[in-house]
């Protein structure tokens, strides 16, 4: 049997490569995972291993300019050699997670095997969250499939051949990087091409919390969900071994919107009334662990001030329109305190570490997240290096990392390395709360809504646009002083914003 | 005419149940039975009676044999026959009303009298006084079940030479019996004749009795029927029965050739069962019946080539046992009312009510090596076991086949004391799929007859049994 090998889905933004150096020639025998050429894409160079032990026949020459899924070259395998998807179920089978490695069935239609690819380092499984195409559709090259969401990102898996779908992975499952997503049949007819190994897709899944009865109906849910013309793969087990239970088998919908085959069980499953049960997206399970890991392993209190935002805001007033005309981004509070922020942080490098075993890290740059509520949750996009931009450049990145979140575009690099967060709960109207640390980060910065207070000022009570702040922050390395220090020094900065252009 | 949504032709535990699902689901429904009562072979001639007996047999055997160690002096206990077969009687017309007022509880209309297709959508009743009635039904299911069957080279006369039905009423206890089939009807039969004091020789065709389950199964259990003075002549195929009188000779040939002579008061046929359509006209709704008399269905509704025309039990494809039959005739009621039902025909229990009981589920041990699947085997003898000891019950043993990789259970075979009782555990774990180590790791209480399944399941999880 021939194995053809494509070129691998490497990264969201790359389309095509460009075939380097073969290091084998034609004819010659190769072994698995034995380097066959070397790719070049735009933004890196990389080696493509062979998928299987055979004879190796090149498609592409030196130079040739593939899209993602072209056909490289055709391995032909030796009697007893499998090919990778072939493999049985030896669990020293590491399937080698490393790019949505497509296997290909021989013959004259063949079926690509759509994986989840390895989308960043400490990613090890996503989610499904929506099928663009449905089983049976004709979909073209690039053409995107469906989203998937990890815990980090939300990303868009694009067609690596023309073909017809057929999908594996319903909306809302989970499914192990490497996993099996769907599957298209390249050309041929358009019957369902002979799956190579059906075997295959358990046993790509073999992650460390996989079972071989995971997704087995009870005989009571497997009925129900032929009657609801679910199919099993589609459900998430909550059974022992992450079996369907009559419970789960209950509550399973349809992923589109299909009108109900048996209403009856509908209407009964909806007027029950009272509780609603939803799997948790992988973004919220990690925000969940995260935070309470946090809560759990740092010693965190929280210091509060409170600014007179007069200052700012006369400033703001002024200039605004200038401003927008010149640089052609809103002038909002963000920048004036993200630099304010940063000139403290330069004060009191403590604030701007983080703890690595017994080691203190002081980073010499400010790196400041910004924690933005996107479509589906907390997502904190970084202002690289923003000790070194000018208040027009936070305010454009603000807005345009901003936007990224809300369309879940947000790349895991620009989610990344923050060294401080801020966050604002004053756009939803919070008076004063404590935040939780983003960990690794020691500190966090807590901006509330603007209220106009009565103050006193020189003996006399005015109004004044009050904002409160507070600041969470690691006790275990940063003490008192420095926390209190750096809060006050921001009240000053935002009091008396000219100090901002006077460094004092 | 008289208008039914379903007709169920045949009263049978899959015809009946059938019935009793179609009348819970809604549907008005007719059931036509040939007898004047209802229960099919399972009630009236099969199962029930031949429970009765094999109980009954029990009692008397364990009286001659094993009250004195249990230090009960009692007179050397008599057999009387007549009254087994009356209380047997009994048993069966017990349950006979308990049929007939089942189908009145669930409104279900009973029609007595042979039913035969008038068209694909009319049945006809013919009646034991020559009267007949036709009913019309939206759904016709067929449950006819099946009879003995007979081969041609034996004059089966139901007196000397006879089959199962015979057998369960019988004048008097046989000196000599030879049992032709050593499957599972010639085992229980054969054994309850033994229990009573006959010879009993079996005539068995393949190189063990029972041989269509787990080798080790027959084995074990000719070693326990053997202690009953009983002769096996495994690898004989018969070629011959004559009566003289009342004298029975077979005659049959071992593997080699060479000829044998068996000499006996009586003989019992049990060499299989056929589907039974007889007279119900199949041709007339346009279905006919394969070369072995069963009625091709679809593998997952049980629709025969005819739209509304159902079959299930032993006159398809499959095991004959009533609780498949059980299934099916749910199965069917629930297809026709639009729902989605599944029988999963591998984890359908299999047993043998010999006593020692044989039991079993999945895959046999030759199936898997067929197969080429890599398993686990794990076994427990009965005579470790506690309340086995407690009990002098301690003939057989527990065998557990595991996956050898996932250690799932593939394969559950059980011979010993109530082991009829105990596959329903093995069917619920493996419906569920559980490892060997998942039923191993679950609480069995103590001292029952249960552990032996736990500790052939510790056994298959890594030859770790505790009282092994």
């Amino acid at each position: 049997m021939a194995i053809e090998m494509k070129v691998p889905a490497v990264g969201e933004s790359i389309t095509e490569v460009t075939v380097a150096t073969w290091n084998k020639k034609e004819g010659d025998h190769v072994k698995l995972d034995e380097v066959l050429c070397e790719l070049e894409s735009d933004k890196a160079t990389f080696e493509l291993p062979a998928e299987a032990e055979g004879i190796l026949h090149i498609v592409a020459k030196e130079g040739d300019v593939l899209p993602i899924g072209a056909i490289i070259c055709t391995i032909e395998a030796g009697s007893a050699t499998a090919s990778v998807t072939v493999a049985d179920a030896a669990p020293a089978a590491t399937p080698a997670p490393a790019a949505a490695a497509p296997a290909v069935a021989a013959g004259p239609t063949s079926v690509l095997e759509v994986k989840v690819p390895a989308v960043g380092e400490s990613i090890s499984e996503v989610t499904g969250s929506g099928w663009n195409k449905k089983t049976g559709d004709v979909v073209a090259l690039d053409e995107v499939l469906c989203e998937l969401e990890s815990d980090k990102a939300t990303f868009e898996l694009p067609a690596e051949s023309a073909g017809v779908l057929e999908v594996i992975a319903q909306p809302g499952s989970v499914v192990p990087i490497g996993g099996l997503l769907a599957k298209i049949t390249v050309g041929g007819s358009v019957a369902a091409a002979p799956v190579v190994a059906p075997a295959a897709a358990p046993v790509a899944s073999a992650s460390a919390d996989a079972n071989y009865a995971a997704g087995h109906p009870s005989p009571a849910a497997a009925k129900i969900l032929d009657e609801k013309g679910i199919s099993a793969a589609s459900v998430a087990g909550s059974g022992v071994g992450g079996r369907i239970t009559k419970e789960d088998a209950l509550s399973a919908s349809k992923p589109a919107a299909a009108p109900a085959a048996s209403a009856p069980a509908a209407v009964a499953a909806v007027a029950q009334g009272g509780t609603r049960r939803e799997k948790m997206s992988s973004l919220r399970k990690t925000v969940a662990r995260r935070l309470v890991a946090v809560k759990n392993e740092t010693a965190m209190l929280t210091t509060f001030n409170e600014v007179d935002m007069k200052p700012v805001m006369d400033l703001r007033g002024k200039y605004k329109d200038k401003f927008k005309e010149k640089h052609g981004v809103g002038l909002g509070f963000m920048s004036f305190f993200t630099k304010a922020v940063c000139v403290a942080l330069k004060e009191y490098p403590s604030v701007n570490a983080k703890i690595d075993g017994d080691e203190i890290v002081f980073h010499d740059y400010c790196d400041i997240s910004i924690a933005v509520s996107a479509p589906k949750g907390l997502v904190v996009p970084v202002i690289r290096s923003a000790e070194n931009l000018s208040l027009a450049g936070i305010e454009s990145e603000v807005v345009r990392l901003a936007g990224k979140a809300r369309e879940n575009k947000l790349t895991l690099d620009e989610m990344s390395g923050g060294t401080f967060t801020i966050t604002n709960g004053g756009v939803f109207g919070s008076m004063l709360s404590t935040p939780i640390i983003n960990a690794p980060q020691v500190a966090i910065l807590g901006m509330h809504n603007i209220v106009e207070r009565a103050v006193v000022v020189d003996g006399q009570i005015v109004v004044r646009p009050i904002m409160y702040l507070a600041l969470s922050y690691d006790h275990r390395i940063i003490d008192g002083r420095e926390s209190v220090s750096f809060l006050v020094r921001l009240k000053q900065l935002l009091e008396d914003p000219a100090r901002l252009l006077l460094d004092i | 005419m008289q208008e039914f949504d379903v007709i169920v032709i045949g009263s049978g535990p899959g015809g009946y149940v059938s019935a009793i699902r179609s009348a819970q689901l809604g549907f008005k429904v007719a059931i036509v039975e040939k007898y004047a009562v209802m229960g099919g072979t399972c009630l009236n001639v099969g199962c029930i009676p031949s429970k009765a007996l094999l109980d009954s047999s029990e009692h008397y055997h364990n009286a001659v044999h094993s009250f004195q160690e249990h230090g009960i002096e009692i007179a050397k206990p008599k057999v009387n026959l007549d009254q087994m077969i009356k209380r047997k009687a009994g048993v069966v017309s017990n349950l006979n009303a308990g049929i007939a007022y089942l189908m009145k509880k669930n409104k279900i209309t009973s029609f007595h009298g042979l039913g035969s297709f008038d068209s694909a959508k009319t049945v006809k009743i013919t009646k034991e006084d020559g009267s007949s009635e036709v009913i019309s039904g939206k759904n016709i299911v067929i449950a006819t079940g099946s009879k003995p069957t007979i081969l041609p080279f034996i004059p089966v006369d139901k007196e000397r030479i006879i089959t199962s039905t015979e057998a369960l009423k019988m004048k008097e206890i046989p000196k000599h019996l030879i049992v032709i089939g050593a499957g599972v009807i010639g085992a229980e039969l054969g054994s309850v004749y033994a229990r009573l004091g006959s010879k009993v020789s079996f005539v068995e065709f393949a190189d063990s009795m029972i041989p269509t389950m787990d080798k080790t199964m027959g084995k074990e259990l000719q070693k326990s029927i053997a202690k009953l003075g009983a002769d096996f002549y495994l690898s004989h195929k018969v070629t011959s029965a004559a009566v003289k009188g009342k004298e029975v000779t077979v005659k049959a040939q071992d593997a080699a050739g060479k000829e044998v002579e068996i000499k006996g008061d009586y003989c019992l046929v049990c060499i299989g069962r056929r589907p039974y359509t007889d007279g119900l006209n199949l041709a007339a709704a346009g279905l006919t019946a394969d070369e072995r008399g069963r009625i091709a269905v679809d593998e997952h509704t049980l629709q025969t080539s005819v739209p509304g025309i159902y079959a299930i039990g032993d006159v398809v494809r499959g095991a004959m046992l009533a609780h498949k039959a059980e299934e099916e005739g749910t199965l069917v009621a629930e297809v026709i009312a639009g729902q989605k039902p599944h029988i999963n025909y591998n984890l359908i229990p299999g047993v043998v009510y010999t006593w020692p009981e044989v039991a079993s589920v999945g895959k046999t041990e030759q199936e898997l090596k067929a197969a080429g699947i890599a398993y686990k085997e794990g076994s427990f003898p009965f005579k470790a076991l506690g309340r086995a000891i407690a009990s002098m019950d301690v003939d057989g043993l527990a065998k557990v086949l595991a996956d050898a990789t996932t250690d799932e259970i593939l394969g559950v075979h059980i011979i010993g004391a109530r082991a009829a009782d105990m596959i329903a555990e093995a069917v619920v774990a493996m419906e569920y799929r559980a490892s060997a180590e998942d039923v191993a790791r679950m609480s069995h209480a103590h001292p029952t007859y249960t552990e032996a399944l736990k500790e052939a399941c510790l056994a298959a999880t890594s030859k770790r049994a505790i009282h092994a």
